[in-house]
């Protein structure tokens, strides 16, 4: 095996508009990305970052191409975990598909390592974030912040 | 070949999730099909059709059961040609009023045609399930094309 990767499908019950929102605008990211937002203009080419509430900037990247409202792929990489940071950049996909009454989202977050800690890290993150937008899109009611939550489980 | 795995959090409690796998009218209405068993350690298990014919998609035998934490059990092509896979159901509190749900299917790298099934399907029934247990709604998602 060559890199690692951490793929995660979901349909939600809106439209792809919507869905395309609520991952790009900040107002919307925090609602449900547990108080978290990016910075970026989605353009390609531009720069991106995001930051968490309790860390200030958490990662950063580049717009490496968007097709607004169906794909966007990110240049990723952490700033705030140093063992994470050293791993280097990852590339992010989301792509985003009507199906029906539906829309399929799909994030395929891969890096040129093996047993990447980072491509772990994400394999945690996503399903809570996703489940949340999947949350706040259909009943308007995000998650809490789960990660704290996990946090302090695991102390 | 690496084990599926799929992770979901779910406004809903830990009964309500054991129950909508485990009881057939429940499942019927997110996944379309149903699953059959007295869900005892050792007993068998059928994933029936949910046309109302019965007619069996898989089976196998309940290997654990711990309701309605956890439930294991093999997943086998009624035509046996193929040796079985396993489908681990694990649910945990997570925070109040939250269900964490992980589905682990592995044992599959004998049948590579199962893999990339299940890997289609899981995404679909467990967002359906988490629509229907947080809205009351579902779709029938096996209308659902979409590039395989």
């Amino acid at each position: 095996m060559s890199g690692s990767s951490f793929v995660y499908v979901t349909y939600i019950r809106s439209t792809q508009q919507k869905v395309w929102d609520a991952l790009t605008k900040p107002e919307f990211q925090k609602l449900y990305w547990f108080g978290g937002h990016q910075e970026t203009t989605w353009k390609k080419g531009a720069e991106w970052k995001m930051f968490m509430p309790q860390h200030g900037l958490t990662d950063s990247g580049e717009i490496l191409e968007s097709d607004p409202p169906s794909r966007v792929v990110i240049k990723w990489r952490n700033e705030f975990k140093p063992e994470l940071k050293a791993e280097g950049y990852s590339q992010c996909v989301m792509e985003l598909v009507r199906e029906n009454d539906l829309t399929k989202l799909t994030i395929t977050h891969t890096i040129e390592r093996d047993n990447a800690q980072f491509i772990q890290a994400v394999s945690g993150g996503w399903p809570r974030i996703l489940s949340s937008l999947q949350s706040y899109l259909e009943t308007g009611r995000a998650h809490g912040d789960t990660r704290t939550a996990s946090e302090q489980a695991h102390k | 070949m690496s084990d599926y795995v799929y992770v979901t959090y779910i406004y809903s409690t830990a009964q309500k999730v054991w129950d909508a796998i485990t009881k057939p009218e429940f499942a019927h209405q997110y996944w379309m099909h149903t699953n059959v068993s007295d869900w005892k350690p050792g007993s068998r298990w059928e994933h029936q059709h949910g046309d109302g014919s019965g007619k069996v998609l898989i089976d196998g035998t309940v290997l654990g059961s711990n309701p309605p934490r956890r439930l294991v059990m093999t997943w086998t092509r009624p035509d046996k040609s193929k040796e079985p896979s396993r489908v681990t159901f694990d649910i945990a509190d997570y925070t109040p009023g939250l269900v964490c749900l992980t589905v682990t299917h592995d044992q599959l790298a004998h049948d590579p045609a199962m893999a990339s099934s299940i890997s289609g399907g899981w995404p679909k029934v467990l967002s359906n399930l988490k629509s229907l247990l947080e809205t009351g709604k579902a779709e029938n998602i096996w209308l659902i094309k979409g590039k395989e």
